[in-house]
């Protein structure tokens, strides 16, 4: 039998800290505080890595990107060498794939920043990107019926020049009139609105997919005056071969450009990376944040030696009616880690709240494992910090404790 | 010089002193508190430790009352050499053999006075749900079964102490030992106190040892033991 039983030292514990409700309020901030921010810190990052995903899963999958310049390190993050790119592909290296990729479908594109006009509204620096009729449903951009319609190939045989707007620009030139048949004006060519893309919101570190201009590729190329492609997308049948179609582009494209000065990756590639990145930002900021958990561990500490000087006197007369040292240690340990577990869970609770108010403007997600990891490395601290005023507790002399005063 | 009566003859002896020293250091310099005590308690009997202050009577009952171990000499309790047990052996002994009753009478604040008299029951091994019931008996016992859920500032001196009495005997103690139990209180509940203490002594036969400074309070016990200089000085039964 363990005297006293768990249910007693609880109760105890319990009582005593609700003797001192401010104090135990006090106490606990620095936990609640640690724990509050760690709860927020990854479930952002938890939010982020979601959001993340989605938004790559809603750019189509099974498609493999080719694009000048060495996008990641051999590490699997993000290259930081070499961002001046001087590469562009042709048709040469069209013709090339489609004929090694016969069941694939090969769609090059090519994209300029531009003004754009409609009507009396100008807005700047938008990306026009110059493609095939193949590029909307690999990508996941074909507008939906009521919004009118992607290019066909006899448009894009002969440079028509139609358009497909995102959401946002469509939005941001036409506001709540209806687009579709209205002109827009690029480089001085007329275009015809024939489509709007539903939203999808932004890519990282790029421009917002909604703010895109989709056009024809002969339709660019007449603005450049050239007929260079700067990206190629190879939206493959079978998934499983995505590895060995990324190896064999790459062999190919080696034949005519050096190593290095262009990338062949898909989007699970991209993912990764930028998950990978995420993960680092979300650990180190919850790092800092669990540096304010070490800080109320002391608080703890501190609170609790006072306690247990306070206390002198209940814990000589403990001993003198019985209690053996361990039973005095256990109280004052239980004490602590309830202290600490106390601001664990108000911490949770308030950290929890913060993720449904930060939901509102920001992706965050709150996950059970950051939940049981926040509580659980609370009550560590209060065991780690409480050991130390519950063995002085516990070695108290029974005499000189009943004789303080 | 250790007189025993006749009568204490024929009874058991309860706890017995064996050439106990105690010797307190600091530094270059010692001192004996109790220097070569020899006592016997025998059971059922009535005792009072007296002696003037700086005697060596407070140090004497921390040995007694297995607070403290002695420098040398042997502590035997029923027979058996106490005096060197590990200190959770101790505390269960003090848990179980001992009532404490103290001047400040250490009742735990802001607690009922029914879970002060419980108290020494967690660290026994009585089963918890006799617990309740226990504490009820023993408030009763000392005319306190009203007052169960008063907490100690809502009692008087007296009450407190007798709260404290009812903790002292939970455990059904073979001794009860109480230091100055009287000197906190006014000398109408002084008197209660005492006239408490023989009521357990005549009716259950309790063994109580009992401390003061106070010689008249002294006087009223069976013997009188008094300590001068770290040794018995007098025992005498009256």
């Amino acid at each position: 039998m363990i005297k006293p039983s768990p249910s007693d030292l609880i109760k105890s514990s319990v009582r005593s800290i609700a003797k001192n409700k401010g104090r135990t309020l006090l106490t606990s901030l620095g936990i609640i505080i640690g724990v509050t921010s760690v709860i927020l810190l990854t479930s952002i990052g938890n939010g982020l890595k979601k959001y993340v995903s989605d938004q790559f899963e809603s750019l189509g999958s099974n498609v493999v990107y080719i694009v000048p310049g060495k996008v990641f390190n051999d590490e699997g993050g993000f290259s930081n060498t070499e961002s001046f790119v001087t590469l562009t592909f042709d048709d040469k290296d069209i013709s090339k794939i489609s004929r090694q990729f016969k069941n694939d479908l090969v769609i090059p594109s090519t994209q300029l920043a531009v003004d754009v006009k409609a009507g009396d509204k100008i807005k700047k620096g938008r990306s026009l990107i110059g493609t095939t009729p193949e590029y909307g449903p690999a990508n996941n951009s074909v507008p939906k019926e009521t919004n009118g319609r992607w290019f066909t190939q006899e448009e894009t045989d002969k440079n028509s020049k139609v358009a497909v707007l995102g959401n946002k620009i469509a939005q941001d030139l036409f506001g709540s009139v209806n687009p579709l048949g209205k002109k827009i004006i690029v480089k001085g060519k007329n275009l015809k609105v024939i489509g709007v893309v539903d939203k999808k919101g932004s890519t990282f570190g790029g421009p917002s997919l909604d703010d895109h201009i989709y056009t024809t590729i002969g339709t660019v190329q007449n603005i450049t005056g050239n007929s260079d492609i700067n990206t190629i997308q190879v939206k493959i049948k079978d998934k499983s071969l995505i590895n060995k179609t990324k190896t064999d582009l790459e062999k190919l494209l080696l034949d005519r450009y050096e190593k290095d000065t262009f990338s062949v990756f898909d989007s699970s590639q991209l993912l990764s990376s930028i998950n990978s990145i995420i993960g680092t930002l979300t650990i180190a900021l919850t790092g800092i944040a669990a540096i304010s958990l070490v800080v109320g561990g002391i608080g703890i500490m501190n609170i609790m030696l006072v306690t247990v000087s306070e206390r002198t006197k209940e814990i000589g007369l403990r001993k003198a009616i019985g209690a053996y040292p361990r039973a005095i240690l256990v109280q004052f340990l239980i004490e602590a880690i309830i202290l600490s577990a106390l601001g664990g869970f108000i911490g949770v609770v308030l950290g929890a709240l913060g993720t449904l108010a930060i939901n509102q403007f920001f992706p965050a997600q709150i996950t059970p494992g950051s939940i049981i990891l926040a509580f659980g490395v609370s009550s560590l601290v209060g065991v780690i910090f409480g050991v130390a005023p519950a063995r002085k507790a516990s070695k108290l002399s029974p005499i000189e404790a009943l004789r303080y005063e | 010089m250790t007189k025993s009566s006749s009568e204490n003859k024929h009874r058991p002896v309860v706890l017995e002193l064996q050439n106990i020293v105690k010797t307190y250091r600091s530094g270059n310099t010692s001192f004996n508190a109790l220097n070569g005590v020899d006592l016997k308690i025998y059971q059922g009997e009535f005792v009072s430790i007296t002696g003037p202050s700086g005697s060596g009577k407070s140090t004497l009952m921390h040995i007694i009352g297995l607070l403290d171990s002695p420098t040398s000499g042997q502590v035997l309790l029923e027979g058996r050499d106490i005096s060197r047990l590990k200190e959770h052996e101790m505390a269960q002994i003090r848990n179980v053999t001992l009532g404490f009753v103290f001047q400040q009478f250490n009742l735990l604040p802001k607690t009922s006075a029914l879970e002060n008299v419980l108290l020494p029951l967690l660290y026994s091994d009585v089963d918890k749900s006799l617990h309740h019931e226990m504490g009820v008996k023993m408030l009763t016992k000392v005319g306190l079964d009203t007052k169960l859920k008063n907490t100690p500032a809502q009692l008087s001196g007296g009450q407190q102490q007798r709260v404290a009495i009812a903790r002292a005997l939970i455990n059904n103690p073979k001794i009860i030992l109480a230091d100055e139990p009287t000197g906190n209180l006014d000398s109408k509940s002084g008197k209660d106190v005492m006239e408490f203490f023989h009521k357990l002594n005549q009716e259950e036969g309790r063994t109580i040892v009992f401390v003061t400074h106070d010689q008249e309070l002294a006087a009223q016990a069976q013997r009188v033991v008094v300590i001068k200089d770290g040794k018995i000085s007098i025992s005498k039964t009256q």
